[in-house]
């Protein structure tokens, strides 16, 4: 404790912050906190020099008169992110042409959602939403009308997660649109879309849904708390909020599930997690979240139930096949040969005998290769991305087998490793699994078995103290809670009875028998 | 938020006691004893475990009259401040030694049998070092590991063992007394020792969740242990014969004669590995003990501060020796001693808290 915050007061003595001079905006900020006026030519001073509205093309002010009222009065909006047609229609027309005596604006336009505020900082931030404010001269509260309309593609098949059986929408970058797709699958009044501002100058919305008589409520509260401390200009995506709210953001192991499948978010809010979506983010994140929730795939409950497990475990050996199978054959042919079989030993023997690299090496620059021609075909800019991939991967494996730079079993090896990351189906724990797998390497090649075993226990021993929102990564196998065991293999549907417990949910046993 | 303090369960509890005791039967213990009383060794660990019942009952029964109480708090408690710290202290000692030597042993086994090129020092030092971290991530992540490999551990353990089968010889069993049956039940004595670790593992009692657990679980772990140590014995002698005496590390000299068919005919990376991790977590388990017992005695709070510096001290202990016939030696002396210092102490403790009237107390307090 002492060593640490002796360190800490020496690290801030030699890097100190920068000196800005910065404009300050206090004129800005006292101006939001009042209300309008009574006036019409104040408030449309007012808020033209707020948007700064000649030289801001898409803001657009309409001056006209009421003609029931007799009264001037102005609309803003921002053309982009409204619905034009609807506002022309339903309120500018009514407004001018009505002849209501009444008087009551709420009568005269027909646009259903309506109400009133006061506050210059609030009328702001809500134009910028695409919510249309009208002003009337005498008035002493502005009517705003909720005109959003963004614009985006459409509901797609989900591209990252495939699944073959099953459901498959996913999210888009309209948060309205995935929280319909929530909603839609889960028909119950006690599902809750909270929302809440995580950021000072973007705002951006951060929506919270979990089901009310499920979800645990200090773990909820420990999110929102969370959510409420994020000091911070702007998160603009749901990934960047994900690396804000991990409690370890420097680890190699995420502790977040970050998926793009509304089926998928819809059974884990049924076991009492609580989701997190945003407005431009095709996705949500899970939490909490454990390795087992990163390690599964929904359709495991979609194919019938030993399909379902054959699947579940190829996986789980394509984990141990992807982190281990390069360094195990770096420890068998360096420190014990003894472990191949003669016949196998001379025959690798023999391709190795015309190459120069010891075998780390070669391993070393054919991983590198690997990935290489990965990120390369991703980053390929059509579809034939994945072609070239292959290609490349097959000329230069076989061009350099023939050149003598590598040994064919390498290749073999790699290929191994390769493939079988590919099954891993979550993104970050794919590359944990990836760059660990370089650190295996490492250990194998300076210590044998025994050094990558070592790192094995190692990374044992750093996982389960990894925590998200308070819940053990590896649980609820270790340490034990109440669940449907659905870890390693699962069961069938109808026996998986329990929500899980590290969760401590509102209801843990899910509908029973009778 | 602030988490309620997460406790051991009943499974990682007798994950714990079994990857610690249970890796008894891995290393030169089955030598020592077949030394002693031939091939009746394999009935020492039944026996010891006959004798060390009685002592090992009165044991539990008096810690746990206490809640929430480790072994040392409650010596303190019993023997007055003096005496008690001094018991703790010698406790400590002999499991400090025991540590370094056991460590010590280990790293002679990885490096005669699979590392012979690789100089001692770094073996050692990259056991201490893994230890030392696990040890410092605390006893519940210590518990979490173990599970998760426990069952692998036993599994290849008893694959191990079978696959020896082909080639062993049930007629090595007989004479079935041996040397005969004084020299047997003086061999039980020594054989307390095996159970050492069962005194040591007292020490978590307060992390555990309940005391039906505690005593549920260390049962549990007390019967497998019994069982496992001695059919593993018992196929050594069938594996090994007369020559057991002279074999440093039978398990080692037994995974490396085994085959998988004769296509594989060295399979003893695979069950190396098993093996190693299994002596990974028994010493980060006694290193974090030795930690908590040092904590104890000289009043330390945060103990994982400690135990880095704990695991330098028996890194160095350990690579006095030179040789390991030197380990071997002093290993006798400790394992000796071992048994009946920690049986009587586990006697005395229970006679002090039966003259204290502690067990009336906690019959009152109960009724009331």
């Amino acid at each position: 404790m002492m060593k640490k915050t002796i360190l800490n007061m020496l690290l801030k003595k030699f890097n100190t912050e920068p000196h800005f001079n910065e404009k300050s905006n206090q004129k800005e900020i006292d101006l939001k906190g009042q209300d309008i006026s009574r006036n019409y030519e104040d408030n449309l001073e007012i808020f033209k020099s707020i948007f700064s509205v000649p030289k801001n093309t898409d803001v657009k002010v309409r001056e006209f008169t009421i003609r029931s009222l007799d009264r001037r009065a102005f609309l803003i909006f921002i053309s982009t992110m409204v619905d034009i047609e609807n506002i022309q229609e339903t309120i500018i027309e009514k407004l001018i042409k009505s002849e209501q005596p009444s008087g009551r604006i709420q009568d005269i336009t027909s646009y259903s959602m309506e109400k009133t505020a006061t506050n210059i900082g609030e009328i702001t931030e809500l134009i910028t939403g695409g919510i249309t404010a009208l002003f009337i001269e005498g008035y002493q509260e502005c009517y705003l009308f909720e005109t959003t309309k963004t614009r985006g593609r459409g509901i797609e098949k989900s591209e990252n997660e495939v699944i073959v059986k099953g459901a498959k929408e996913a999210f888009n970058e309209k948060v309205i649109d995935n929280i319909a797709l929530l909603r839609k699958k889960i028909k119950n009044e006690n599902l809750i879309v909270e929302s809440q501002v995580v950021s000072k100058r973007s705002r951006n919305d951060v929506f919270l849904i979990y089901q009310k008589d499920l979800a645990n409520d200090e773990i909820l509260e420990n999110i929102k708390d969370k959510l409420a401390a994020l000091d911070t200009d702007k998160i603009l995506d749901l990934s960047i909020l994900e690396q804000y709210l991990e409690e370890r953001p420097r680890s190699l192991f995420p502790t977040i599930l970050y998926t793009e499948r509304p089926d998928r978010a819809a059974s884990f809010i049924e076991e009492g997690h609580i989701i997190l979506l945003m407005s431009n983010s095709p996705s949500c994140l899970v939490l909490p979240s454990t390795f087992w929730a990163m390690l599964h795939s929904p359709e495991d409950h979609y194919l019938r139930t030993p399909y379902g497990n054959f699947i579940r475990i190829l996986r789980f050996m394509a984990i141990f096949i992807a982190a281990f199978s390069t360094s195990f054959y770096i420890a068998i042919t360096n420190y014990h040969v003894g472990m191949i079989p003669p016949d196998l030993l001379m025959a690798i023997a023999g391709t190795r005998e015309r190459v120069p690299f010891p075998s780390v090496i070669e391993i070393f620059m054919m991983e590198i290769a690997f990935e290489l021609i990965r990120e390369a075909g991703l980053r390929v800019p059509s579809p034939i991305g994945p072609t070239i991939g292959i290609v490349g991967a097959l000329i230069l494996g076989q061009a350099a087998v023939q050149a003598n730079v590598i040994s064919p079993i390498v290749i073999i090896v790699i290929a191994l490793s390769g493939l079988s990351s590919f099954i891993i189906s979550d993104t970050s724990l794919n590359f944990a699994i990836r760059i660990s797998r370089f650190l295996f390497i490492f250990a194998a090649g300076t210590m044998g078995i025994y050094g990558a075993t070592s790192l094995f226990i190692f990374g044992l021993f750093y996982l389960v103290s990894l925590e998200s929102f308070g819940t053990p990564y590896f649980a609820p196998m270790t340490p034990h809670f109440i669940s449907s065991k659905d870890l390693i293999i699962r069961h069938l549907p109808f026996t998986e009875r329990f929500r899980p417990g590290y969760l401590k949910p509102k209801d843990i046993a899910r509908q029973r028998k009778g | 938020m602030v988490l309620q303090q997460r406790k051991l369960g009943i499974r990682e509890y007798v994950s714990i006691s079994i990857l610690m005791a249970g890796a008894k039967a891995t290393e030169d213990t089955p030598t020592m004893l077949y030394k002693g009383v031939q091939n009746a060794a394999w009935m020492i660990p039944i026996l010891a475990a006959g004798i060390f019942f009685i002592p090992f009952l009165l044991l539990n029964k008096t810690l746990l009259l206490y809640q929430n109480k480790d072994l040392f708090s409650v010596i303190v408690k019993l023997l007055g401040k003096y005496i008690g710290t001094c018991v703790c202290l010698l406790i400590f000692l002999i499991s400090s030694i025991g540590i370094s030597f056991d460590t010590r042993t280990y790293t002679n086994i990885v490096r005669t049998f699979y590392f012979p090129t690789t100089p001692t020092f770094v073996i050692y030092a990259i056991l201490m070092a893994v230890c030392a971290y696990g040890a410092k991530k605390g006893i519940h992540h210590i518990g979490s590991v173990s599970y998760l490999i426990i069952f692998y551990f036993v599994i290849f353990f008893c694959i191990a063992l079978m696959l020896s089968a082909q080639s062993s010889s049930i007629r090595a069993m007989f004479p079935i007394l041996g040397p005969g049956p004084f020299k047997i039940i003086k061999d039980s004595v020594r054989g307390l020792s095996l159970f050492a670790d069962f005194f040591l593992l007292t020490m978590i009692i307060p992390f555990i969740r309940s005391r039906k657990e505690v005593r549920k679980g260390t049962w549990i772990s007390y019967l497998f242990i019994t069982f496992q140590l001695s059919v593993a014995v018992l196929v050594y002698i069938c594996l090994f014969d007369t020559s057991l005496g002279t074999i440093g590390y039978p398990f080692h000299t037994l995974i490396r004669f085994i085959s998988l068919g004769s296509y594989l005919p060295n399979v003893e990376i695979i069950f190396f590995v098993i093996w190693i991790l299994s002596a990974f977590i028994r010493f980060t388990v006694f290193l974090y003990i030795n930690g908590m017992m040092f904590g104890h005695i000289f009043k330390i709070k945060d103990i994982e501060y400690l135990i880095p510096a704990l695991a330098m001290i028996y890194l160095l202990i350990g690579s006095m020796p030179e040789s390991s016939i030197e380990i071997a030696q002093s290993k006798l002396v400790v394992i000796a001693a071992v048994g009946p210092v920690f049986t009587i102490i586990s006697v005395i403790l229970w006679l002090a808290a039966v003259l204290r009237g502690e067990f009336k107390h906690a019959k009152n307090r109960n009724s009331m």
